[in-house]
């Protein structure tokens, strides 16, 4: 894998009970997760993506960890990881 | 400590990310393949067969052994693999276009002879690689760039069903099912019975998966996941169609 594409941003959600991990190098930016969120917790994000378009980021206050939009994920971008 | 997303043991990792569009469900069925190769073990007796279409992206795709043949050939070749070494487990991927079109005759007589090999095949309803023409599983009154006006039934017929087909050409031992890519776990599940159909030498193994393509069918994401759930789910049910004797579905 291209070094770039194991940077990622993270954030806690979840009442700090969880990590969200967005890889940059992997997001294409389809916005299929921001559909298939049932809390409407991911938007836009200020960082591109490996074609350019916008990546998503968590809202730490909706987001219940449920990793729906890991799974519906084609290109394994996101990581959820629990604690 | 390094982290890494959380990406299937068996995906080839030099090759991320992968060459599919941006939202192709071509990603969300080898997620699922993926993961299944991991949970079953069986990284190292694989064989993984590409087509020619979008589905020959793929061909660099995992970390197993992998040929990419010419339209719609992958079936008789990966039945000649298996019939040459019955100790590996063959995976003949492809699209609709492949599947269904030029490679219907394959298709069909793979499931006529029992062949035990698996035939995972991904229906976009499109021919996508080379622009979004008409393609035998097109649905009625869809638009594409050959069908401007949406198909007409009356002058271009009415779509393929293909596991409906399969499961009436093939013996008791065959498991055919068609599952989507907006249903992750239920095909995940698919994929997994018919690569254990296989391992235990049941019969043929079919399993169709419905995709997603936001490029040709000019959708949004939102758009997308309304057409596949809603429209195509309509035009092709998902489900089991045929499961092995003996075991329940």
């Amino acid at each position: 894998m291209a070094r770039t594409a194991v940077k990622f941003n993270e954030k806690k959600v979840h009442k700090g009970k969880a990590i969200f991990r967005i890889f940059p190098g992997l997001c294409k930016g389809c916005g299929l997760c921001r559909e298939k969120c049932p809390e409407d917790a991911l938007s836009w994000s200020e960082d591109l993506g490996v074609y350019g378009t916008p990546t998503v980021v968590a809202d730490p206050e909706k987001c219940k960890a449920c990793r729906i939009c890991e799974q519906v994920c084609p290109d394994c971008a996101i990581a959820i990881e629990k604690r | 400590m390094e982290v890494l997303p959380k990406i299937p043991k068996s995906w080839n990792l030099e090759s991320k990310p992968h060459k599919f569009c941006p939202g192709c469900g071509h990603g969300l069925v080898l997620k699922a393949l993926g993961q299944v190769i991991d949970e079953l073990g069986i990284q190292d007796r694989v064989v993984f067969g590409c087509d020619i279409g979008c589905s020959l992206l793929a061909w660099d795709f995992f970390n197993v052994d992998s040929v990419q043949t010419h339209h719609g050939r992958t079936t008789p070749v990966m039945v000649g693999i298996k019939r040459a070494n019955p100790e590996l487990i063959v995976v003949a991927y492809m699209g609709d276009g492949g599947g269904y079109a030029i490679g219907s005759q394959h298709l069909v007589n793979a499931a006529t002879r029992d062949d035990k090999i698996t035939v995972l095949l991904v229906n976009n309803t499109i021919y996508a690689m080379t622009g979004g023409q008409m393609a035998p599983t097109t649905m009625p009154g869809q638009k594409t760039e050959t069908t401007p006006y949406g198909r007409d039934v009356g002058v271009a017929g009415y779509p393929m069903m293909g596991p409906e087909m399969v499961s009436a050409i093939t013996q008791e031992g065959a498991y055919v099912a068609r599952g989507s890519v907006a249903r992750f776990r239920k095909l995940k599940q698919y994929i997994k019975n018919a690569l254990q159909n296989q391992m235990d030498e049941r019969g043929f193994s079919f399993v169709e998966a419905l995709s997603t393509c936001p490029t040709n069918w000019r959708t949004n994401a939102e758009k997308t996941w309304a057409f596949l759930e809603e429209q195509m789910t309509d035009q092709y049910p998902p489900g089991e169609f045929k499961t092995p004797q003996g075991k329940e579905g």
